[in-house]
């Protein structure tokens, strides 16, 4: 790089005072793109002539470009040694000259219109470029100085500046064709100014050595294209010289370049939106890469996200996987529970159809007789709100099966039945048994499951419990009905409260485990509850279906 | 009670009727557990068993309800009949007033099920041969007569056991296949459980043979 850099960002700090945003932005938009569209098509084919044109150029400012100057003392002395170095720089450097020598004139030219003539001209005639375009130059101080006051041209003289050296990093052929893409299907590309003052603003803060600055320009393009560009650098800023655009437009163009990722960007939002005509699919794409929001579609991140959410999906499958192997459902159908209770409903359906019947073709008299037995049947039947603890009147030294065995006699006593509770109480003795072996080697979640197996089986024997006692009931000689009903509700009693004795008895077992995942154990924990609860709903659930059976004997 | 994958394609429901016994719980016994059940307590109200069986590579989950004989529950049995696939139809060869009831389960079996539900006569017992008072072709006339399947079988030596069963699902699973079964209605008796892996069985059936035939 050229030795006079650093004079660069000096000069660019000095250009940087308030400036005019809305007036330069109105100048930006109008000609500016499509003349640098117009260097790019010209860079490749023309870049011998290119050279001669910067050549010419810099013959020509000190020859007949200065004349006008005279009023603006001020940056003559600035200027005239630079151009100096220009002469003997070569001609890679040309770039990075002229940048200077545009900073060291810190011009500000409010006269755009010329340029689109000038433009209109050099297409016509290549050959004429440098004339006008070193004319352009020459005329450069005179407005500078006039449109010092308002300020707007000291942000172009920092903006050409900052750009021009972007440019020279950063420029490639790539991302010109992709600028002239844009430009021809009329994308609104990033505003130039905020560019601009960017750039101004990295080089402002880093403007001490050359590598530094190089990076904080490349940070806006793709760094691989680092040393394309320097290929470039010595072409590509003279082919807009040739086509005829001034330093001014062609700086801007190289601005918009330097916006790398953030054009290239707006190019696929609009390709996305030409892509979107016809296509009404797309809209979600575009809603799933945030391009609708204005947030940056950063594809690293789409594709964690997928990632996460593929993740998540495996580890719900294993959950669910896991959850299968205790399942409680499954477990209560492999007991019999399920097909009881199926068994049981169709029982009492039946009977109520039978006491439908009956209540259909009773005398008009006696029907509401029967109506109120139902009604006082079923309410013999509510479970009670509070358990009574009078019925814990076992006598000490009892083993729990035992205790258990008596409370479900003792409330089904009177139901002239004789119901078998053997397969609960043995097993209940088993379950009690496994609890009190004290093998460490028995994981939390063996515990877990051995606890859901239980509860599932001692559900599926209280439901069958219930079934084979309503077709007991069905069959018997003699119906008592409230003790029937009475002796049903405290077997219910009896049953729900071994099954919360069960779950106790489980999750004390869980939380006297030794294991350092006290998460697992609480959700295990929980777990338990739970299906102990749902075991109490498949228990009232049987005892609701045994009531019509139970009515039935009353009417 | 072991746990084997939930692999079955379909679950039909069963059930077998007969005078009390003639040897329905025997008969399920020796096909869930192939052994014959000498000391069998009658039935109370309606007993389960379950089994795993193939038909045409097809899993098949057989769930069968063995009703009590004894005529005091005829009304509680009759509650079951609905919605089953297959009725098993037993009667005992050495006892004719068991043969001689048959058109009374026919009629309840006819009345409470569905007209694709098919009936299987079983004369139980023919290990007993000695002792026969029903003739082969006295039932198998019968059968005929009223389209039902017929076997002679032996709870007690597992003759025709398992046939009978099968032979039943192969019916069932034809109808199925014809279209003559569907499989929507609530009655069909048979459910259709899409292949799900990792959900345990009713039954063990890992320790069976599923087709002995």
């Amino acid at each position: 790089m050229p030795s006079s850099d650093s004079e660069d960002f000096e000069s660019a700090d000095e250009g940087r005072i308030s400036p005019n945003k809305r007036e330069r932005k109105k100048r930006l938009s109008s000609s500016n793109y499509s003349d640098n569209l117009e260097d790019q098509d010209n860079k490749t084919t023309q870049e011998p002539v290119l050279h001669k044109v910067a050549a010419s150029v810099k013959d020509n400012i000190p020859k007949d470009g200065w004349d006008d100057f005279d009023i603006e003392e001020e940056s003559e002395p600035t200027d005239i040694p630079q151009k100096e170095e220009i002469k003997t720089a070569p001609t890679e450097k040309a770039q990075a000259s002229i940048a200077q020598k545009i900073d060291s004139q810190k011009s500000g030219w409010d006269d755009f219109d010329d340029w689109g003539e000038e433009k209109d001209i050099n297409t016509k005639d290549p050959q004429l470029i440098p004339k006008s375009q070193v004319q352009n130059v020459k005329e450069i101080p005179d407005p500078q100085e006039v449109t010092k006051s308002d300020g707007w041209g000291w942000g172009w003289g920092n903006s050409l500046l900052s750009t021009a050296t972007a440019g020279i990093s950063n420029l490639t052929t790539q991302v010109s064709q992709g600028i002239s893409t844009v430009l021809e299907t009329g994308i609104g590309a990033p505003d130039p100014e905020e560019l601009a003052r960017i750039s101004a603003q990295n080089n402002a803060k880093e403007n001490n050595a050359d590598s530094e600055r190089r990076n904080s320009t490349e940070t806006k393009a793709e760094p691989n294209e680092a040393n394309q560009s320097n290929a470039n650098e010595g072409a590509f800023p003279f082919g807009s010289l040739l086509s005829g655009v001034t330093k001014f437009v062609e700086t801007t163009g190289t601005k918009v370049l330097a916006g790398g990722l953030d054009t290239l960007e707006t190019i696929g939002k609009k390709t996305m939106e030409v892509l979107q005509d016809g296509d009404p699919g797309l809209a979600k794409k575009r809603a799933m890469l945030g391009l609708d929001s204005g947030d940056k579609p950063v594809l690293s991140q789409v594709l964690r996200e997928a990632r996460a959410k593929a993740d998540e999906e495996d580890q719900m499958k294993e959950a669910k996987r896991e959850a299968k192997a205790v399942h409680y459902e499954t477990l209560f159908d492999d007991f019999e529970g399920l097909v009881h209770l199926e068994a049981l409903e169709m029982l009492s359906k039946q009977v109520s159809i039978r006491i439908e019947e009956r209540l259909r073709s009773a005398d008009p008299n006696k029907r509401q007789d029967i109506k109120e037995t139902l009604q006082q049947v079923a309410e013999l039947c509510e479970m009670p709100d509070e358990e009574d603890e009078e019925e814990d009147e076992i006598s000490e030294g009892t083993s729990r099966p035992d205790a258990l065995h008596e409370r479900l006699q003792r409330a089904t006593r009177d139901i002239g039945l004789k119901l078998q509770f053997q397969p609960l109480i043995k097993q209940f003795t088993e379950t009690l048994a496994w609890l009190e072996t004290s093998d460490v080697t028995i994981t939390e979640k063996a515990v877990y499951k051995k606890a859901v197996s239980d509860l599932a089986q001692t559900t599926a024997l209280s439901v069958e419990l219930y079934h084979k006692t309503a077709e007991m009931l069905l069959v018997k000689n003699r119906r008592s009905t409230a003790d029937e009903a009475d002796a049903l509700t405290q077997l219910t009693v009896v049953l729900t409260k071994h099954i919360s004795d069960l779950a106790t008895q489980f999750t004390e077992k869980l939380t006297n485990h030794a294991s350092e995942d006290k998460e697992q154990i609480n959700n295990y924990i929980t777990n338990v509850f739970l299906e102990a609860g749902n075991s109490s709903k498949y228990i009232e659930n049987a005892f609701h279906l045994a009531l019509p059976i139970v009515q039935i004997g009353a009417v | 009670m072991t746990s084997g994958p939930y692999n079955y394609s379909y679950i039909f429901k069963y059930i077998i009727i007969g005078d009390m016994g003639v040897g329905k719980s025997c008969l399920l016994h020796q096909f869930t557990e192939k052994k014959f059940m000498a000391d069998c307590p009658h039935t109370i109200g309606v007993e389960f068993g379950t089994r795993i069986i193939e038909v045409a590579g097809q899993k098949i989950k057989l769930q069968i309800w063995d009703t009590a004989g004894q005529e005091r529950f005829r009304a509680v049995t009759r509650s079951y009949y609905r919605g089953a696939a297959g009725a098993l139809m037993v009667y005992d060869i050495t006892r004719r007033s068991t043969y001689n009831h048959l058109s009374s389960w026919l009629t309840d079996t006819r009345n409470l099920t569905n007209p694709s539900t098919v009936i299987f006569l079983i004369g139980n017992k023919s290990d007993l041969d000695g002792q026969r008072d029903v003739t082969y072709e006295e039932a198998k006339q019968f059968a005929d007569e009223n389209g039902l399947m017929f076997v002679e079988a032996s709870a007690k030596t597992g003759q025709n056991v398992e046939e009978a069963f099968l032979e039943t699902a192969k019916k069932i699973y034809q109808s199925i296949q014809d279209g003559r079964l569907d499989l929507n209605a609530a009655e069909s008796g048979v459910q259709h459980k899409p292949a799900s892996p990792g959900r345990p069985l009713a039954a063990p059936p890992a320790s069976r043979d599923p087709c002995a035939c």
